[in-house]
């Protein structure tokens, strides 16, 4: 415009109508003269200043215009015909009123004296007007257009999205769960053999957490399938045993009471070898079933001493147990006590042994024993005139749950390890003593 | 001290074992076992109710009522009787809870010598 190119107006003017629901373009200016308009036949008529797009300010206070100062476009909406205008106000300002193309148009002027002399005056504010009809349907038509199709796209993207993550997650993480389900149901089932094969992240190590469980699972089956067994064949063992042995008890009885009322001796010999018979009935029956099914103490009554006295009898015959002087005593009478016959005796065997080879020359081995009644115990005292035990080894010894290990350790600690170990199974207390001048002491206290 | 005569129940299942042990202490001469057996725990407690025993011996494998309960229940009623238990089984898993909860065990089979010394330990203890 401020190059008056009017065709190149016209044009434009007439390209953008038909576009975006524009039905009519115009340009007025400040005198209501239509410049331009996509309706020819309208041009250069003018608009009655009564017109909406005048009364906006001719008719209102300044503070009401619709144009306040540098006001951009206006717009107001028809509800009867269903049209949107817009109106833009064309402000002089200094490029108008001093542009060349004005210049050349007053040149124009100058050459052609029935024009005016100027175009714009720059005391002029507003130059014109460019009005634009607009279909406010089509807009709507637009609008919901555009709503639809970004309504459609978000689904679509929503769906993209949505499929894409089911795809992540059913490769990443469905896939390796159901496995992982599938190697539970297996393990409940009691399968352990099929391996859930592992993968990569947390999943591959909680796989490999599983499996390593799967493993421990089947070993610890194993493990009790084997208890179990041994359990089954104990406890059969116990059974059988408790009925041989109620009713060997009568025939022991009865034979020994049928033996006190006899008065043949023909028949109280055989009487007492029935006797005999039963009770080698009895040791057997107790060999054999408290055979290793589970390595604990088969209690039975035992004479200590007279096991004390079994050892020391056997080792007599060794050549360096001759030059070893033994005492044996007992203090008052003794009773018989609850314990496993064999372990004792391999206990007290080892024992004896250990201080013998500690006396290589000859010494005194001293065994005590003693009731004592108000405690309902039996102390029985070992000493020697052997070496004394290594210092580091008896303090772990008199430690309570003290362990020696079995390498580097000297013959009598481990001796007096394991012998301290039979003396708790059963339930009895131990008390070591090492003096290098006189020997070792170990104070022994059994129930009775 | 033991004492001069003995009260004695005994419960087992095992006709053999009753009729042997009375025999056994019947026949003693020093002292005089009174002796009275039942084949089940329920009748133990009756008796033990309605009479003073010194001593009670007690199968360790009692069906029914567990020996270990009749032993605590006895103790209950009363405590003064002293309880030993017979044991047939092999097995050293639970002799140890028998030898907590009772004064004494008696291994089965045992002779008529050593049923008169465990109840002399028990009773002079």
């Amino acid at each position: 415009m401020l190059r008056n190119r009017r065709d190149e107006i016209t044009k434009g003017i007439n390209d953008i109508v038909g576009e975006h629901g524009i039905i009519s373009v115009r340009i007025l200016n400040h005198s209501g003269v239509i410049k331009f308009s996509s309706n020819e036949a309208e041009i250069n008529k003018h608009i009655s200043r009564t017109d909406e797009l005048c009364t906006n300010c001719h008719y209102k206070k300044e503070s009401e215009s619709i144009y306040p100062a540098n006001t951009a476009y206006s717009s107001h909406f028809h509800r009867d015909s269903n049209l949107i205008y817009t109106s833009l106000p064309i402000y002089n300002s200094p490029t108008c009123y001093n542009a060349d193309c004005h210049e050349s148009a007053n040149n124009n002027i100058a050459m052609n004296n029935s024009l005016p002399k100027s175009v714009h005056d720059s005391s002029q504010t507003i130059l014109g007007f460019i009005e634009m009809k607009v279909s406010a349907k089509k807009i709507m038509a637009d609008l919901n257009r555009t709503r639809i199709e970004l309504i459609t796209l978000t689904i679509v993207i929503a769906l993209l999205a949505a499929g894409i993550s089911y795809i992540s997650i059913t490769l990443l993480v469905g896939r390796p769960v159901k496995k992982m389900v599938e190697g539970m149901q297996r393990v409940a089932e009691g399968n352990f053999n099929e391996e859930i094969p592992p993968g990569k992240g947390e999943l591959g190590f909680l796989a490999t957490s599983f499996n390593l469980m799967q493993k421990k699972l089947s070993s610890a089956q194993t493990r009790l399938i084997e208890s179990a067994k041994l359990a089954s064949i104990g406890k059969l063992a116990n059974e059988i045993a408790n009925e041989i042995n109620n009713p060997l008890t009568g025939i022991i009885i009865y034979v020994e009471s049928l033996i006190n009322r006899s008065n043949d001796e023909e028949e109280r010999r055989d009487l007492e070898l029935i006797l005999s018979q039963a009770m080698q009935i009895r040791d057997n029956v107790r060999n054999i079933f408290s055979g290793n099914v589970e390595k604990k103490p088969r209690f039975t009554t035992v004479d200590i001493m007279a096991i004390v006295r079994h050892v020391v009898s056997v080792l007599g015959n060794l050549s360096n147990f001759k030059s070893i002087q033994t005492n044996i005593s007992t203090h008052n009478d003794l009773p018989a006590i609850l314990a496993d016959p064999e372990m004792i005796e391999q206990a007290i065997f080892a024992l004896f042994l250990a201080f013998s080879e500690d006396m290589p020359t000859g010494g005194l081995l001293d065994v005590n024993a003693e009731y004592i009644e108000k405690d309902k115990k039996i102390q029985i005292k070992f000493m020697d005139t052997g070496n004394a035990i290594p210092e580091n080894e008896w303090l772990v010894l008199t430690e309570e749950k003290g362990e020696l290990p079995t390498t580097g350790t000297s013959k009598i600690g481990l001796t007096l390890f394991v012998f301290k170990q039979i003396i708790e199974l059963h339930r009895g207390k131990i008390a070591f003593e090492s003096r290098k001048e006189e020997g070792k002491l170990v104070v022994v206290l059994l129930p009775a | 001290m033991m004492p001069k005569s003995v009260k004695i129940l005994v419960i087992d299942e095992h006709e053999i074992i009753l009729k042997s042990i009375s025999r056994a202490l019947r026949s003693s001469q020093e002292i005089l076992y009174d002796v009275t057996t039942t084949n089940t725990a329920i009748e133990g407690l009756k008796l033990v109710r309605n009479n003073i025993y010194d001593l009670v011996l007690i199968d360790a494998f009692l069906s029914g009522m567990s020996a270990r309960e009749t032993v605590r229940r006895i103790k209950n009623i009363s405590p003064l009787t002293r309880v030993v238990y017979m044991y047939g089984h092999t097995s050293g898993n639970e002799i140890v809870e028998y030898m907590e909860t009772g004064d004494g065990i008696l291994l089965k089979p045992f002779n008529t010598e050593e049923i008169k010394s465990t109840i002399s330990r028990i009773l002079i203890a």
